[in-house]
């Protein structure tokens, strides 16, 4: 802290300054302040001085600029200054109190440099996640066209044979493509690279573009397809690509472990604890599962069936994949199942 | 029958999707690179090209600029064919001004009818 006249004349020191500078108190007292000021920055000062004289008032120095003070040898230092007036017998004063940011402004480098190391390396992975879903694509682009093109008969007739076994492979690589797919999904996740973009959706909407697409295949394995809701529009803000992602994985689950009876949707609007949530479900009709295995469902690559046909059927992450995507809506999913009695999954999305 | 350059520098798939194309009925002519895809097209316009983004040297979107600067070539659709299929890439590729996205592994069934979607009508 130091105090100096309308002349820019310094009167007043405290111990700290002289630490701070590397002057003793005698050597400042009388000098202009100037003397604090490197060299560059000495012409325009006393401009600086004679402007706050005019508009006295506690306030910042130089707001938004790099100060620097000049100790005794000559070196720089970085600075912030405060400066406020004091009114005297004397006449108008002006205390400045100085801080060396030395410190902090070295922390602040290195903090800004941690941070474009950590942008490299995203972008490096997210480079990486892009090229390596385009190189396993490629060949899978053929396996599957080429499939395709023979279970097509378009280069002319198949034995029964023949084609059992193309199904095989395309089945098999449509499986390959799924598991590419929800891997990505969930490497994109992992590395906080999903943006969510929520907009003002109306819930019956979402429910009857997934039903669409969905209950063909339901019906083609016998099964029913029952859609609820209310009458009256359900609103709610929310990504719509992330709540249809969620959805379809939870009907497609449902459809794939009921061999009869139905699987339901179910929209609904709750109120618990003052908190309004919408609650959309899915219930099915398959074999349900046991409570002690609830938690392990939603971990990745668990499936529980023990038929070893169904175990082909999923990728093991969809319910994972599910529940970070809810995670990142700041939603959940609940499950009420017991064996025997059918599942219901509840995606609960919190309102506003 | 519509003619249909694919530009493609997979060997595989550029048969692929030239073989769907020729059973559906077209005659569909293959280019691997984007300056002999431009050259065939200057020398006889198709009707619909179809556009693979990552190419050798020029890449689909330096083919679609070119193709759009021409003006024999700037009203014909160009449909991106490409593996790349992340989240946020149809977007991109509507963006850069092709008419079309279609993501690989492209489905055998519906390639044909998707494909045609995008034929100029016929007058």
């Amino acid at each position: 802290m130091l105090i100096v006249d309308q002349a820019g004349r310094i009167i007043l020191v405290n111990s700290q300054t002289e630490a701070l500078f590397g002057y003793a108190r005698q050597e400042l007292i009388g000098q202009t302040v100037e003397l604090l000021v490197p060299e560059r920055f000495r012409p325009q000062h006393p401009q600086h001085r004679h402007s706050y004289f005019a508009e006295p008032r506690v306030r910042p120095m130089g707001a938004g600029l790099d100060l620097y003070g000049r100790r005794q040898d000559g070196q720089e230092f970085p600075v912030e200054i405060s400066l406020s007036p004091l009114e005297t017998e004397a006449g108008l004063l002006i205390i400045s109190s100085i801080r060396d940011v030395t410190e902090r402004r070295r922390f602040q480098q290195a903090l800004q440099e941690k941070n474009e190391e950590l942008g490299r390396a995203i972008r490096a992975k997210d480079h990486f996640l892009a090229a390596m879903s385009h190189e396993l694509r490629t060949p899978l682009n053929a396996v599957i066209g080429f499939t395709g093109t023979l279970l097509l008969k378009l280069p002319g007739p198949l034995t029964a044979a023949q084609e059992h076994q193309l199904r095989t492979i395309q089945s098999n690589a449509r499986h390959l493509l799924s598991l590419i797919n929800d891997l990505l999904d969930l490497a994109k996740i992992e590395s906080g690279r999903v943006e969510l973009y929520p907009e003002s959706l109306v819930c019956q909407a979402v429910l009857e573009e997934v039903a669409a697409a969905l209950r063909p295949l339901a019906e083609a394995k016998g099964l029913r397809f029952e859609v609820t809701a209310p009458a009256e529009p359900l609103r709610l803000q929310a990504d719509r690509r992330a709540l249809s992602q969620i959805l379809i994985n939870l009907i497609n689950n449902a459809i794939k472990f009921t061999e009869q009876g139905a699987v339901r949707l179910r929209a609904a609007r709750h109120q618990t604890a003052g908190q309004w949530r919408i609650e959309l479900s899915v219930s099915d009709t398959g074999p349900g599962v046991a409570p002690e295995d609830h938690a392990r469902l939603f971990q990745a690559f668990t499936q529980l069936a023990a038929e070893p046909s169904r175990r082909q059927e999923g990728t093991g992450l969809g319910l994972h994949l599910s529940q970070r995507l809810a995670a990142l809506m700041g939603a959940q999913i609940r499950l009420e199942s017991e064996p025997g009695r059918g599942s219901t999954f509840t995606l609960i999305i919190p309102e506003g | 029958m519509a003619r249909i350059l694919v530009i493609e520098d997979n060997a595989d798939s550029l048969e692929l999707a030239a073989y769907l194309l020729q059973a559906a009925g077209h005659r569909a002519d293959g280019a691997s690179a984007g300056e002999a895809a431009l050259a065939a097209a200057r020398q006889d316009p198709p009707d619909l090209i179809l556009c693979d983004l990552q190419l050798p040297g020029m890449d689909g979107f330096a083919v679609l600029r070119g193709l759009r600067q021409e003006p024999r070539l700037c009203a014909i659709p160009v449909v991106a064919v490409t593996a790349y299929a992340m989240v946020g890439d149809h977007e991109r590729v509507l963006a850069a001004g092709f008419n079309g996205y279609l993501s690989k592994p492209i489905d055998p069934e519906q390639f044909t009818s998707q494909v045609e979607a995008f034929l100029p009508r016929r007058s």
